[in-house]
């Protein structure tokens, strides 16, 4: 053989090896993002998305994901919904319509939650969200999953470990925002209170995007419970009823089931929020928090200025949950994905962690995820209690 | 008695800042027969304003916190009537007396403005540190002292108002304007001139709810709208254009909002805001104060 004809050979399978390469690594996967990133709520959907970020940069810079024979790259692609079911509807319509996503990492609110699954479950797109809504899920919405603990699973430990804490606590004010994720979570807080014999003495509603809360203040103030239920309430809004509740002197137990964001709420309310206990917070700085957490949550508190929580991390875990089932299903088709999602345990932001609550929800698409108590101590949330869900810990045997 | 004083006071405070807001929205109506969807956005620039400025006063320059405010209120009415100087120079000028070309370009530049201030400002709520601490107690009633003090300057800026239209050749000029334009230019009133004075005026006062309401409540960038919506209830109910009529329609909204979500919910007091603008469309369609289309 010529040395021309061995330096053509060599040359040709060295460009066919750089070409097939060039060919595996184009592959791109568009996924999408929808939340708040701008109001009330803001705090939740700008976490939520670093989060998300941080992810598909871990994933894409780990090889991407492998499936039938090739490799994906991850593309965020991340839209503000306003907390509102009208803007939930626009970011679907562009994420499933114009972008051609398949895969949204990370929804949060019920009610633009609502308005995406409208269109997700009808065009084959698989859906992560953040939703507190039971009828969200279920045998009739089998792309729909929800990412992080919902009432069902945070209310029962998250109310005993306070009515542990305070036995004398006997009566409760409620207050949550009139939409779909306030009108979910009421009843069941309701139902939760009181089989720890605590009685619910009022429930108020209020319009998203409202400003004052002197008359709820004032309301729940006369009415001297033992403690406030801030329902679905985001944080700048418990920040405006606590400042006021301060204001009126009322000084009782403070309860955010949601509740998130301990930077936020310290800044609104000050002193007020001292104390308050959180449901969907995290102390993501704490011995309990895993090293995926601190690195991510020390990332987030640099670059949007506020800790991770229950909420903003779980775009993370939404995103790691996607990548090992495709992988299993060896396919991107999202209806054989959903399929494969209950029956894998992936490595979240948490550790091991899988998808369940068929006895809830009639079918397994809620994440098993531990639940985290915290309470605001010196303007921080530090956790107080965690509560890992038994069908996980079955799973993981 | 000590809660209905406590649930007045509470009227009051809600009260004296939708007053304040409506003021701008309703003279701008009366004068230039516009109405201005994008009203919110002067709120929501001051606001913004006052939130940066006092972070960058009392943070980086280490002043005073009452120096920082009275600096970041006065910055932010500026700045307000340079926003609304522009948008009346390339925009309503072109469109005064025009309902329908008025309501596309507001509901444009409404868009345009939050859009920037979200891009200038990001979306996390933002709050300032008080600049009047302390609580007085007032007949069993609690008030904050910055509420107070936001209650008494809204008093002030709305009696000012009421003494420039109703004492001042300006307000003179404004008030034959709104009456009839025609017989005002007749007069020699320049009525563009006017026009822009008006708007200014009205930019300010929703500049200056929003300086004052910054103190009080988390900033977000589209803290202006909700207190649009109750804006247009409160001059429908007042009556489009007229300046008692906003006074007497906010402190309504406020006593609704104030009672209403004490003994109902405050989702409530919301429905019955609209219901009471529904009943009050059907029986007096020109409002309490207003007067009828001839």
């Amino acid at each position: 053989m010529s040395m021309k004809k061995i330096i053509g050979i060599t040359g040709g399978a060295l460009l066919a090896l750089f070409s097939a390469q060039t060919a595996l690594a184009d592959e791109t996967l568009k996924v999408g993002l929808s939340a708040p990133m701008s109001g009330a709520a803001a705090a939740w959907g700008l976490g939520f998305e670093y989060a998300a970020k941080q992810a598909v940069e871990k994933v894409n810079s780990e090889g991407g994901i492998k499936a039938g024979g090739k490799t994906y790259m991850l593309e965020l692609h991340a839209y503000d919904n306003k907390y509102n079911a009208a803007e939930g509807a626009k970011t679907a319509q562009t994420m499933l319509n114009r972008e051609n996503i398949k895969f949204i990492v990370g929804s949060i609110g019920t009610a633009p939650v609502r308005a995406t699954q409208a269109l997700s479950e009808r065009q084959g797109v698989l859906l992560f969200n953040t939703g507190w809504g039971k009828s969200i899920k279920g045998p009739d919405y089998p792309l729909t999953f929800t990412q992080m603990n919902t009432p069902f699973e945070i209310l029962g430990p998250f109310f005993g470990y306070i009515k542990g804490q305070h036995p004398d606590l006997k009566t409760v004010a409620m207050i949550t925002p009139n939409d779909a994720t306030g009108q979910e979570v009421e009843p069941v807080a309701i139902e939760t209170w009181n089989s720890l014999d605590v009685e619910v003495v009022s429930t108020d509603r209020y319009e998203r995007g409202t400003t004052e809360f002197q008359s709820i203040a004032t309301k729940i103030a006369n009415s001297n419970p033992d403690a406030v239920d801030f329902g679905a309430s985001p944080p700048a809004d418990v920040g405006s009823i606590m400042k006021a509740l301060d204001v009126l002197g009322w000084d009782g137990i403070k309860v955010v089931a949601p509740g998130t964001s301990a930077g936020t709420l310290s800044q609104m309310a000050g002193q007020a929020a001292e104390g308050t206990y959180l449901g969907a917070s995290a102390d993501f700085q704490g011995d309990s928090a895993s090293e995926a957490q601190r690195t991510l949550n020390e990332g987030a508190v640099k670059e949007v200025g506020e800790s991770l929580n229950a909420i903003t991390i779980s775009s993370y875990d939404a995103v790691m949950a996607l990548k090992k089932a495709i992988e299993t299903a060896d396919s991107i088709d999202p209806k054989k994905v959903a399929e494969t999602l209950p029956t894998i345990i992936f490595e979240s932001s948490y550790g091991p962690a899988a998808f369940g609550g068929k006895d809830v929800y009639g079918s397994p698409q809620q994440i098993l995820i531990p639940v985290m108590i915290t309470q605001v101590k010196d303007g921080k949330a530090v956790e107080v209690g965690r509560v890992a869900p038994e069908e996980l810990k079955e799973r993981l045997k | 008695m000590e809660l209905q004083v406590q649930l007045l006071m509470n009227t009051l405070q809600i009260g004296s800042v939708y007053v304040l807001f409506a003021l701008g929205l309703t003279l701008i109506f009366g004068v230039m027969k516009i109405v201005n969807f994008a009203h919110g956005t002067f709120f929501t620039a001051a606001a913004l304003i006052v939130s940066s400025v006092m972070i960058w006063g009392v943070g980086t320059m280490g002043l005073s916190i009452w120096l920082s405010y009275i600096l970041a209120f006065f910055l932010a009415l500026a700045v307000v009537c340079l926003i609304g100087f522009i948008v009346y120079i390339f925009g309503f000028q072109h469109f005064l007396k025009d309902l329908n070309g008025s309501f596309i370009l507001s509901i444009g530049l409404l868009l345009l403005l939050n859009g920037t201030y979200l891009i200038l400002y990001g979306g996390v709520p933002r709050s300032i540190p008080t600049v009047v601490p302390g609580v007085v107690t007032f007949l069993g009633a609690s008030l904050t002292l910055q509420r107070l003090l936001l209650m008494i300057v809204a008093a002030v800026i709305t009696l000012g108002l009421y003494i420039l239209v109703h004492r001042t050749k300006l307000g003179l000029s404004l008030r034959a304007v709104a009456e009839d334009q025609e017989a005002a230019m007749l007069q020699g009133i320049p009525f563009r001139r006017v026009a822009l004075y008006g708007f200014l005026i009205g930019a300010t006062l929703a500049a200056c709810a929003g300086a004052l309401m910054a103190t009080v409540t988390p900033v977000t960038t589209v803290i202006g709208d909700d207190f649009l919506v109750k804006a247009f209830i409160i001059i429908i109910i007042g009556g489009l254009g007229s300046v008692v009529g906003a006074i007497i329609g906010g402190l309504l909204i406020a006593l609704i909002e104030s009672f209403g979500g004490y003994y109902f919910d405050p989702s409530t007091a919301t429905l019955a805001m609209f219901v009471l603008v529904i009943v009050l469309l059907i029986v007096r369609p020109q409002g309490i104060l207003g007067h009828a289309e001839k």
